[in-house]
């Protein structure tokens, strides 16, 4: 009777240590996911390195098909800058196909909004960011592509 | 000479009526879904496309939902995903509504006028009718305009495990701003 009630309490020992140990790990592990931060863009790989104009002309043609391939991907386009928007305390870059309007637009990352500042029109520049995917804008009767968390490429 | 008046005039209407509409695509969408127990569902779109055509009275937005950007990988997986906003079926969303105090509002003249606004908002592939208050702040030729509101996600049919947990506001706060040239 008593080494039954022994190996119950060891196999209860056991468990609460099993458990403990899960809790710990699955706290550590929410944890860690919770705090996760996105990265600074000019550490990451680049999927793609693209022309600005073959990258517009590309969303034209089937942009389904294009959102499939670059959307949440990282992405180095290469281009003419053909406008400075300034909004607030944020400034977006933009290259342009000039015959049909059809344009990406580059949403800078917090701490490289300094670089984005630097830029003017017409200047050729390399944009790493990650590519948010394409849309035929209703308001505009143009494609348009937006990219989130951009740096400049160096 | 009547022919080169008649041009001249034509000219002068035409570009009248294109300076009547104002647009940006450096339009700026943030929401707030942060509860007690969760600080992270919150994140800013800062490439909306905006108009507002001055004489009509019309207000639009467009947003791609793939650009809100967040601050937290995981929670901008969620809210992309197929239980929150699925931008893989529904890129998009939108607003197109008009002015409904539009006499209230002259634009001629440099000044910060209360607009009611009321139109049809598309989230989620779902649309429905929404009314709220702003600022449009005439400048010159420049045209800013501000507005806070809420909705509620279950109208627009985002109802994930999250939001009912607790950990997703049931009612986020959108905040929109945009400088329109």
């Amino acid at each position: 009777m008593e080494a039954v009630k022994k190996k119950g309490s060891s196999v209860l020992k056991k468990a609460l240590v099993v458990i403990s140990v899960l809790l710990v790990v699955g706290g550590g592990a929410i944890w860690y996911i919770f705090n996760l931060k996105f990265s600074d863009t000019t550490k990451i790989k680049a999927d793609y390195t693209v022309n600005a104009l073959d990258l517009i002309h590309e969303f034209e043609k089937n942009d389904s098909l294009s959102n499939r391939k670059y959307s949440e991907k990282i992405i180095v386009v290469n281009g003419m800058v053909s406008e400075v928007e300034a909004a607030d305390t944020t400034v977006n870059i933009k290259m342009a196909d000039s015959t049909s309007g059809s344009y990406i637009i580059f949403a800078f990352q917090q701490q490289h909004l300094a670089e984005a500042k630097s830029i003017k029109q017409g200047d050729e520049v390399s944009i790493k960011g990650s590519c948010s995917g394409g849309a035929y804008s209703e308001i505009l009767e143009t494609e348009f592509i937006t990219f989130k968390r951009c740096v400049i490429n160096k | 000479m009547k022919k080169t008046i008649l041009f001249f005039a034509l000219v002068a209407v035409t570009g009248s009526i294109f300076a009547q509409k104002k647009t940006t695509t450096s339009g700026i969408i943030s929401f707030d879904a942060t509860t007690s127990k969760d600080a992270l569902p919150k994140a800013e779109n800062k490439t909306v496309i905006a108009a507002i055509d001055a004489k009509k009275g019309t207000i639009a937005f467009e947003a791609i939902v793939k650009n809100f950007a967040f601050s937290n990988p995981k929670m901008q997986e969620h809210f992309n995903g197929a239980t929150w906003m699925d931008s893989e079926k529904f890129p998009t969303a939108t607003f197109k509504g008009n002015i409904t105090n539009l006499a209230s509002v002259d634009f001629q003249k440099d000044g910060t006028y209360n607009a009611e606004v009321a139109g049809d908002l598309t989230i989620h592939g779902i649309t429905k009718p929404v009314k709220t208050t702003g600022k449009i702040i005439v400048a010159g030729k420049s045209i800013s305009t501000n507005a806070d509101f809420s909705i509620k996600l279950e109208d627009y049919g985002v109802n994930g495990p999250a939001i009912g947990a607790g950990k997703v506001a049931t009612e986020p706060k959108i905040s929109v701003s945009a400088d329109l040239q």
